[in-house]
């Protein structure tokens, strides 16, 4: 497990990127040509939750009222998806 | 990791579920219970959360322990739940405010973090705790049956977005039951409650644990979004 010091922004990307069901061709996760369909899209962040107290030990809760009132989702791309939870793990 | 089966329940410090905590643990499986007040109940396969069942961080923490202890939720019952017995014009915004964080949120926040384990594994019963005041329409319970009709609505359309994951989804809807629940409510009230149902006696933890076993009998994959009153009351 990484202290909160040594969590990067790398790291972050290996845990999301490695969560995935499977190969990605492109960035966009969600929405117009993404990897995952809505039913995707849940089960996916429920293990990426997991996967994120696992290796960060941390609880989050990613579809959060921070997450929801954005006016771009942060489960649009990867990147977006990485920064996202690099600032929930900052708090 | 366990071979037996892993059963949430909440609000296990008294009634129906300790009842039911002691039935499951009998039947030889793992019980994760919760409740505001402290354990009462000492078992091998029995842990105890202290929490509020509306506090979502609280709540997130004790679905992710059990699932890092047990590495999976078969079972989840959301029988936490308080009641209030007033007319709906002498009633507090804090008494709604509470009745809905307990009979509601904490229905809705068990459900989606015991889920998230549940879509990972394909697998997973919930049931929830409705009740016959909401088809009755029994007055002096108002927010108490407004509360449970949202956990009936919740349930239902729950059922529908999990359908394809294999979770089950569903709710029984208990008669009263002699529990603390309903200890201040006058006799006159009760009977009167008791004649509109078809069978016209309070029910027992045990006709609950029947309607529940049946909901998360492996045979009961193609029963969901159902709620199941007793005592012949209909929806």
């Amino acid at each position: 497990m990484s202290s909160k010091s040594e969590i990067t922004l790398e790291k972050i990307r290996s845990v999301v990127v490695n969560t995935l069901p499977g190969p990605v061709a492109g960035e966009t996760l969600f929405g117009p040509g993404g990897a995952l369909d809505s039913l995707g899209l849940v089960s996916y962040l429920a293990d990426l939750e997991i996967r994120i107290g696992e290796e960060f030990g941390r609880e989050l809760v990613l579809a959060s009222e921070q997450a929801m009132s954005r006016s771009r989702s942060p489960f649009r791309t990867v990147t977006a998806l990485t920064e996202y939870i690099n600032e929930l793990l900052a708090q | 990791m366990t071979t037996k089966r892993v059963i949430l329940i909440t609000g296990t410090s008294r009634g129906i579920g300790h009842t039911m905590a002691e039935y499951f643990l009998a039947r030889g499986d793992v019980v994760c219970g919760c409740s505001r007040a402290p354990a009462t109940i000492q078992h091998a396969d029995y842990s105890h959360f202290e929490l509020d069942v509306s506090d979502e961080a609280g709540v997130v923490k004790m679905v992710r322990a059990v699932e890092r202890q047990h590495h999976r939720i078969d079972v989840m019952l959301n029988n936490a739940g308080i009641a209030s017995m007033n007319h709906a014009l002498l009633s507090t915004a804090a008494t709604a405010r509470t009745i809905f964080a307990t009979n509601f949120l904490g229905t809705f926040l068990f459900c989606r973090e015991a889920a998230k384990i549940m879509v990972r594994q394909k697998s997973g019963r919930i049931v929830n705790f409705a009740t016959v005041a909401t088809p009755l329409r029994l007055e002096g319970e108002s927010l108490y049956a407004a509360s449970k009709a949202a956990v009936e609505s919740f349930t239902q359309v729950l059922a529908r977005e999990l359908g394809p994951t294999g979770i089950t989804v569903n709710a029984v809807g208990p008669t009263p039951v002699p529990t603390d629940l309903i200890k201040n409510v006058p006799k006159e009230k009760m009977d009167a409650l008791l004649a509109r149902q078809a069978i016209r006696r309070f029910g027992s933890t045990e006709d609950v644990i029947n309607a529940v076993e049946f909901f998360i009998s492996p045979r009961s994959s193609f029963i969901t979004g159902q709620t199941l009153y007793l005592g012949g009351v209909n929806g």
